[in-house]
């Protein structure tokens, strides 16, 4: 087990590396999540409390792409929300590259989000009054890096995902399928260690959806990647799937 | 170095407040008319508080006195009855003697009768004076002086001028003009005994009475009521030379002549409020709620603003942006519908203040009702801007630490 304090864990460039095995990129321990208490530790809970998970551990290595499968309410979104530093599980730890989030403030999180994880949601959320190009370079901008250096890896990033032709669209003017590839670019846009997805290919027909997967398969080779779906081609392409229900792990399985 | 990083965030910041803007301008310019609308119940609500306050002070001002000496608690609509300073002619004759006052003069306040008919009188106060002035703006005709100045010598028991100024609305109830003649007595039976003149048609007394009011030589005045024996007036005012102290002299009268009050004509404004409550409140409670009513309303819209962008301040929360980032692009909206809002409804505001104006004018006689001094302004524009900005920073900070992915999935 790995007892480093955060401060240890994020010393120089924030990543860990205690100089023994690998570190996993992810690691839940004994994760159980009850709603209605207040979201925050150490907080009693009432009546009418919903454990939304139990006991859930599982880990991710860098290279990995884990699938999270169960039925709404299963807890995939819980879960989601505990990777990223969204949310502080009742009880467990979540730990990041070695560093255990639980004991982060707001702050120390929201920045260790923003360095080493990006998102992929669903619904993309893109700001439809931002051009494709200043949409993936938004996560910079709290990073204080001048326009033109953002700018410049946004160019690079969206000739990557295929749309070098598309940079001064609007989302509006694009398709959904171009949306989402855009709104990976702007997940790998601060060269993230872990990329979380919530349903990625919800909105998208078949052939966009095999296209996004391809894309985020190809992210995946020397990163983390965490993806929530119940679309089973969207789980095909995981190395391993994580099934939940109730809260609880059912299976966890290459 | 992280000097330069807060600048370029903070342009990045500013940069998505446009963007955000831009993108719904028919909403932008709903927002920015409703800030305008917020400035304009607070600048006009305001104007007309300050307007009713001021209303009722500005008779004194205009009067140009220093000095007014009166006798028990003012009211302005005293009868005949309360003209409670006796031998007024002989105290003002004393007062112009001293070095430091260079004239002083008796005010006397009377319900007189008034008609073109003996049988068919209407009762109004009358305001003896011994002068008219430029500030009574006459509609008609003009005003009148007295041949003596105050002196403490004899005065005729019968009235020797025999003109009066009339206010428009009693000319116009009696339906007479300049040139006129009518009756006037301090009762039925003895109007018929006077008949002066109308030669001039003036608001200006009524406007600080809020009643209407004529205007009636003062030694006239004092025969018709009565009271030339024993001198009897309201007030005496007094201006002190221009190398005197008003407040030195005042306080100097005021041991001289200890039956009497003696105050600075701003004390005496403040006497005289203070005999009118009721219009001190009013004044004041509606620039309370112009305020309090301006500040909610901005309060509400701002709300509104940050809430309607819920949705991409948690995206832009759960991609790593900090509260700080999220409240200040809300912030920047803020602050530019608060400018835009803000300057509108302040050029607005003169504008709408004179329609309102020439409106109150024209149905109940009140000139000026709204007035618009600096202060007027700066609390318009502090609200759009100040308050626009702050309230916009809260909501955004309060927006951006509820940001969670639930609200990214709705």
């Amino acid at each position: 087990m790995n007892h480093r304090t955060p401060q240890q864990a994020t010393a120089s460039d924030g990543r860990a590396n205690d100089g023994g095995g690998p570190t996993a990129a992810v690691r839940l321990e004994g994760i159980t999540h009850e709603y209605g208490a207040s979201g925050g530790r150490g907080r009693s809970s009432g009546d009418r409390t919903v454990t939304a998970l139990q006991d859930v551990s599982f880990d991710i290595q860098a290279g990995d792409i884990v699938g999270l499968e169960g039925p709404s309410g299963s807890g995939k979104s819980t879960i989601l929300h505990a990777v990223t530093g969204l949310l502080v599980p009742t009880a467990g730890t979540v730990e990041l590259l070695g560093t255990d989030l639980t004991e982060l403030s707001d702050r120390k999180r929201t920045r260790i989000r923003r360095r080493h994880v990006g998102i992929v949601f669903q619904r993309f959320h893109l700001l439809p009054s931002l051009s494709a190009r200043a949409n993936v370079a938004l996560p910079l901008v709290q990073a204080g890096i001048p326009r033109s250096t953002r700018r410049e890896r946004a160019e690079t990033l969206l000739e990557q995902v295929g749309l070098g032709d598309r940079s001064t669209h609007l989302p509006g003017e694009l398709s959904g399928g171009e949306r989402q590839r855009v709104a990976i670019a702007r997940a790998l846009v601060t060269d993230p260690d872990i990329i979380v997805a919530d349903e990625p290919t919800g909105e998208l027909d078949t052939a966009t959806g095999d296209d996004v997967l391809d894309l985020l398969t190809d992210i995946g080779r020397e990163r983390a990647v965490l993806v929530a779906s119940h679309d089973d081609a969207t789980l095909s392409v995981a190395d391993r799937v994580v099934t939940l229900r109730d809260g609880r792990v059912v299976s966890n399985a290459g | 170095m992280s000097l330069r990083r807060a600048a370029v965030r903070l342009r990045a910041v500013v940069g998505l407040a446009f963007a955000q803007l831009r993108r719904s301008p028919g909403r932008t310019a709903l927002t920015v008319f409703a800030v305008m609308l917020a400035v304009l119940s607070v600048t006009l609500l305001a104007s007309l508080g300050v307007g009713v306050v001021e209303t009722g002070e500005d008779g004194l001002d205009n009067a140009g006195r220093d000095i007014w000496v009166s006798s028990d608690p003012v009211d302005p609509s005293a009868s005949g009855t309360e003209n409670p300073i006796v031998g007024a002619h002989a105290v003002s004759a004393e007062m112009t003697e001293r070095d430091d006052v260079s004239s002083a003069s008796p005010i006397a306040m009377h319900d007189v009768y008034i008609g073109t008919d003996a049988d068919d009188l209407e009762r109004t106060p009358a305001i003896g004076v011994h002068e008219t002035h430029d500030e009574f703006d006459y509609e008609a005709g003009g005003g009148f002086e007295l041949d003596d100045n105050v002196t403490e010598g004899e005065r005729p028991p019968e009235p020797t001028t025999e003109e009066l100024l009339l206010d428009p609305d009693t000319a116009e109830s009696l339906g007479v003009e300049v040139g006129d003649t009518v009756y006037i007595g301090t009762s039925r039976e003895t109007a018929q005994n006077h008949e002066f003149t109308v030669i001039g048609i003036t608001g200006y007394y009524s406007q600080y009475l809020g009643s209407d009011a004529a205007t009636v030589p003062l030694t006239d005045l004092q025969a018709v009521a009565g009271t030339t024996g024993t001198d009897r007036a309201t007030f005496i005012t007094a201006s002190v030379e221009d190398d005197a102290d008003r407040d030195t002299v005042a306080a100097d009268l005021d041991d001289e002549y200890a039956a009497y009050d003696v105050r600075p004509s701003d004390e005496q404004i403040g006497a005289m409020a203070e005999e009118q409550p009721l219009i001190l409140a009013s004044g004041a409670t509606l620039v309370g709620l112009a305020i309090v009513g301006g500040i909610v309303l901005t309060v509400n819209l701002f709300a509104l603003v940050a809430y309607q962008q819920r949705d991409e301040l948690a995206a832009l929360r759960a991609i790593g942006l900090s509260r700080w980032v999220l409240a200040g692009t809300i912030a920047v909206q803020g602050l530019v519908i608060g400018i835009l809002g803000g300057v509108v409804g302040l050029v607005a505001t003169p504008l709408l203040a004179a329609a309102l104006n020439r409106l109150a004018t024209s149905v109940i006689g009140f000139e000026a009702l709204l007035q618009t001094p600096i202060e007027v302004y700066l609390i318009g524009l502090a609200l759009a801007i100040v308050v626009g900005t702050v309230v916009a920073l809260l909501t955004g900070w309060r927006a951006g630490r509820y940001a969670r992915i639930e609200q990214l999935e709705g």
